[in-house]
């Protein structure tokens, strides 16, 4: 089973149980903007502990690796705006 | 019905000792913040995934998870769950598809292995990442990414990457080991048996496939250049690839993790001390059942042996790998990032002086003040900014442990309401 989700507005498919960040991996999608520092967001850890691939998901900052995908879900670089909430 | 003990993580450990608490007659709830049980070991791979586990250990796994089927519902397992914390009350908050505070009867961490990555100049590159960050990609997708793969650093994880990246079909470009594994022959003799049959099975997939395995050769630079990453090693060789996956070695991932003084708090597995899969499940079941009688007030069972064996087998794989890990850091360019999270370098830390203190570490350099709290910079900075002493530390790490939403706190189902102190 697969689903969608979009990253910038760009519709990625993804595997049912993948997190966000194999899924945009796997499209080719290795930074996932710049941080505040300049410096790209990416995988690093893969397991939730550097927050080195922080998206925004529907908004919201999170981890990427370890976010599952779900269909339908809008993501965009940290920098995009949106609330820290 | 009585208040669960918790038991944070999926793996070996923690269900381990999830089934032995169960076994005791207490109830239990397992949470993990992966979307699969398994841990890093026995990360399960996605419906219709290639499995990349061997015969051995699809064993283990299924054994110990028909252990866990064999208490119904005395063990309850909530995944995408993160663990948050706990206060000095003793109330636990979990966020992600279980989110709530309330008192378990006791915590169990059992949050495996963190890597060990020394810096290096471009190792915050896209495209750079931890050897167990690709090993769980390809555990999960049971496919190998695109690209060519370079893999470097230093311990037996390198090989076991390199391997299942060759049997995905996609063998990595090399491996650079900054260690001499092969030069003391008569070391390794004195290893469990499995140990070989699991090292001689990578060896000869990488063999086969004939992947360069460059010992005593470390990577000192990475930098991006037309859509690629280019590699220097120590030996003058250059590898231009897709992927760099580095690795030196594991530690306890028991960062900022809490004590409590109203309840018990245990650590098991790699988060108690980083001994591998195997020391892991006896350190599990050992420690559960150590625990239950602890709750229950039934005489502790004796220890059992094969810890101590399994610590004896991982201080003899240390010592294969050994090398001088402080001349490489101190031979670092000055602009080499140290801290990833606020890209903080080895001259600012530097400008700190000989010896600074953790507050000029912490409010001067910002250092271990970024998102990750120095999980990934707190050895290093001990390491380049006393040489002579063990471990003077950056500050005590701060609850929580990882960034928790307002959202999450306040949509959390609060199970502690109403009850008096």
């Amino acid at each position: 089973m697969t689903g969608t989700i979009f990253w910038n507005g760009t519709a990625i498919p993804f595997r049912t149980g993948e997190s966000v960040a194999t899924a945009l991996l796997r499209a080719g999608i290795i930074s996932f903007g710049a941080a505040h520092t300049g410096q790209a967001r990416a995988v690093f850890c893969g397991i939730g502990l550097c927050q080195g691939c922080l998206v925004r998901a529907d908004g919201r900052l999170t981890e990427a690796c370890l976010l599952a995908a779900r269909d339908g879900l809008h993501l965009s670089p940290e920098a995009a705006g949106g609330q820290d909430v | 019905m009585s208040d669960p003990v918790l038991v944070v993580g999926a793996g070996l450990a923690g269900l381990s000792a999830a089934a032995e608490l169960a076994r005791a007659g207490l109830p239990v709830l397992v949470v993990d913040q992966a979307q699969a049980v398994g841990g890093a070991f026995h990360r399960q791979p996605l419906q219709g995934a290639l499995s990349l586990a061997t015969a051995a250990q699809d064993r283990r796994w299924s054994d110990l998870m028909a252990k866990v089927a064999a208490q119904g519902s005395r063990i309850t397992l909530a995944l995408a769950t993160q663990f948050g914390g706990v206060d000095h009350k003793g109330t636990a908050l979990l966020t992600g598809r279980m989110n709530r505070l309330f008192r378990p009867r006791a915590i169990v961490l059992a949050l495996g292995a963190r890597e060990s990555v020394r810096p290096r100049p471009g190792w915050t590159l896209p495209g750079v990442e931890t050897a167990g960050s690709l090993q769980i990609r390809l555990k999960t997708l049971g496919e190998a990414p695109q690209g060519r793969v370079l893999l470097a650093g230093s311990g037996p994880l390198l090989l076991a990457v390199g391997a299942q990246l060759t049997k995905l079909g996609s063998p990595p470009v090399a491996i650079l080991e900054a260690g001499r594994p092969f030069a003391r022959p008569l070391t390794p003799i004195g290893l469990p048996r499995d140990y070989w049959i699991e090292a001689a099975a990578y060896l000869s997939r990488l063999m086969l496939a004939r992947v360069p395995i460059l010992t005593n050769t470390r990577l000192t630079a990475i930098r991006a250049e037309g859509g690629t990453l280019v590699a220097e090693a120590s030996s003058g060789r250059r590898f231009i690839v897709d992927h760099v996956a580095l690795h030196d070695g594991i530690r306890p991932n028991d960062f900022g993790m809490p004590a409590c003084d109203v309840l018990p708090v245990v650590r098991l597995g790699d988060c108690r001390e980083a001994l591998g899969a195997r020391a892991a499940m006896v350190d599990g079941q050992m420690g559960g059942a150590a625990l239950a009688a602890r709750l229950l007030g039934r005489t502790a069972p004796s220890a059992d042996p094969e810890l101590a064996r399994q610590t004896r087998a991982q201080a003899r794989l240390a010592r294969i790998y050994a090398h001088d890990v402080t001349a490489e850091l101190n031979n670092l360019p000055e602009d080499t990032v140290i801290c990833r999270c606020e890209a903080r370098t080895l001259k600012d830390l530097r400008t700190l002086g000989p010896t600074p203190t953790a507050r000029q570490l912490r409010l001067d350099g910002r250092f271990a003040m970024g998102a990750c709290q120095g999980r990934f910079c707190g050895d290093w900075i001990a390491r380049l900014t006393s040489a002579e002493t063990s471990k003077p530390g950056i500050g005590a790490p701060r609850w929580p442990a990882r960034p928790i939403a307002v959202a999450d706190l306040l949509s959390a189902t609060d199970e502690t309401e109403g009850e008096t102190q």
